[in-house]
């Protein structure tokens, strides 16, 4: 894993993988959960939940989410890539 | 565990000085309200707050209701509804179901793990500590029964093993090296030490990222045994928490030293429950000062003051 380094959109693997570990971690419907770099304005990272579980990826007060991107945004650095936005999508 | 009773101008400000004092999130705290300041002329109030915490040996269902609660209860207290509600068990609430509207999972998780370190914290169940269900406690369990059908719990090894899989799912989602082993701190406590290079970004800058997971992990239990665990399980990178708690000490105690030698009260920089804790454990070890606490999460900070 960590011969990725390069910085472009979609080199962000480490970041996908961990944050479709987390989700997945927390959903009901693992296999609902997908994750994909969009990179036309700044590197997004767009998780994708089953309708159901977005309440479960967001949490009280979007606590959940703020913990996953901060997580999320680690994996992103060792990807070498900063100011990662990270949204959560059903 | 061990109460502690705080004075204050408010019910909240009593309640943020206890649970400061207990080193954890008003989630993992069960709070009593022992006596209330009583309105006055023109808005303001006489008397003190007094209120009574300790760290909840079980999970709180109810924690929905307190905090709206404690939310509405700042300084513009609504009558009767209030009035009622403190007389005595701010757990026993009446409404305690509303919290888990069937995604209760999203709740209690919540519980910023800062604190009181993940495990304890979630749903009541007396399986184990019955005995500490004190009348506060009473009316909790049987408002939970509801929501969560088949009643799942974890025992504590379960609740280690819970943690320590998720732990190590996500160090190889990470692609990091590393040596996981588990430390029994006491009798309900484990932590799980996570070892090995390159593991600085999984710590985060003031161990934010380490936070993060923590709270992460917590959810994940809280999904799996809904009706609570035992025990406390801590999740600790590269030495990090032994490090943050030792340089914190000595922090505190220097601090404390300027403090009282100056006689001018500090301010120190926003902290998470738990670092204040070590804060106030420390300095309140220390002749001549004391602490206090201000400001709102995430943003609360300990103040040092001379001791009058």
């Amino acid at each position: 894993m960590s011969d990725v380094d390069d910085t472009t959109a979609g080199s962000a693997d480490t970041a996908i993988a961990v944050l479709e570990y987390l989700a997945r971690a927390l959903v009901a419907d693992p296999d609902g959960v997908r994750v994909e770099a969009d990179d036309s304005n700044g590197l997004t990272l767009n998780v994708y939940v089953s309708d159901g579980d977005m309440g479960r990826v967001i949490g009280k007060r979007g606590r959940v989410a703020n913990a996953i991107r901060t997580v999320g945004r680690a994996a992103a650095a060792k990807d070498g890539e900063t100011g990662v936005s990270i949204e959560f999508v059903d | 565990m061990e109460w502690v009773e705080m004075s204050a101008r408010t019910v909240k400000e009593a309640t943020d000085l206890a649970l400061d004092r207990l080193g954890v999130d008003e989630e993992d705290a069960e709070l009593q309200v022992l006596e209330e300041p009583q309105p006055g002329l023109f808005g303001r109030t006489r008397g003190k707050a007094r209120v009574r915490a300790r760290v909840s040996p079980r999970p709180q269902p109810q924690k929905q209701e307190r905090r709206e609660r404690r939310r509405g209860g700042g300084r513009s207290r609504r009558g009767g509804s209030a009035g009622a509600a403190r007389s005595g068990a701010v757990d026993a609430a009446p409404a305690a179901g509303e919290d888990d509207d069937g995604d209760g999972t999203i709740d209690s998780p919540s519980n910023d793990d800062t604190s009181s370190e993940s495990g304890a914290s979630p749903r009541p169940r007396r399986r184990r500590r019955g005995s500490r269900s004190g009348a506060s406690q009473e009316a909790a369990p049987a408002a939970a029964e509801g929501d969560n059908v088949e009643s799942k719990t974890f025992t504590l090894d379960e609740h280690v093993a819970c943690v320590e899989g998720f732990v190590r799912g996500l160090v190889d989602a990470f692609g990091a090296e590393a040596t996981i082993r588990i430390d029994e701190v006491d009798e309900d406590t484990r932590e799980i030490k996570i070892e090995g290079d390159d593991l600085g970004l999984l710590i985060g800058p003031r161990g934010l990222t380490l936070q993060a997971i923590h709270e992460v992990a917590r959810t994940v239990v809280y999904r799996a045994a809904p009706d609570g665990q035992d025990g406390r399980v801590r999740i600790d990178i590269g030495g990090y928490r032994e490090r943050r708690r030792h340089a914190l000490e000595q922090f505190a105690a220097k601090i404390a030293g300027e403090v009282a030698d100056s006689g001018r009260a500090r301010t120190l920089e926003p902290m998470s429950p738990p670092d204040r804790k070590v804060v106030h454990d420390t300095i309140n070890g220390i002749e001549g000062v004391r602490t206090t606490s201000e400001g709102e999460e995430p943003r609360r900070r300990v103040v040092v003051l001379p001791a009058d």
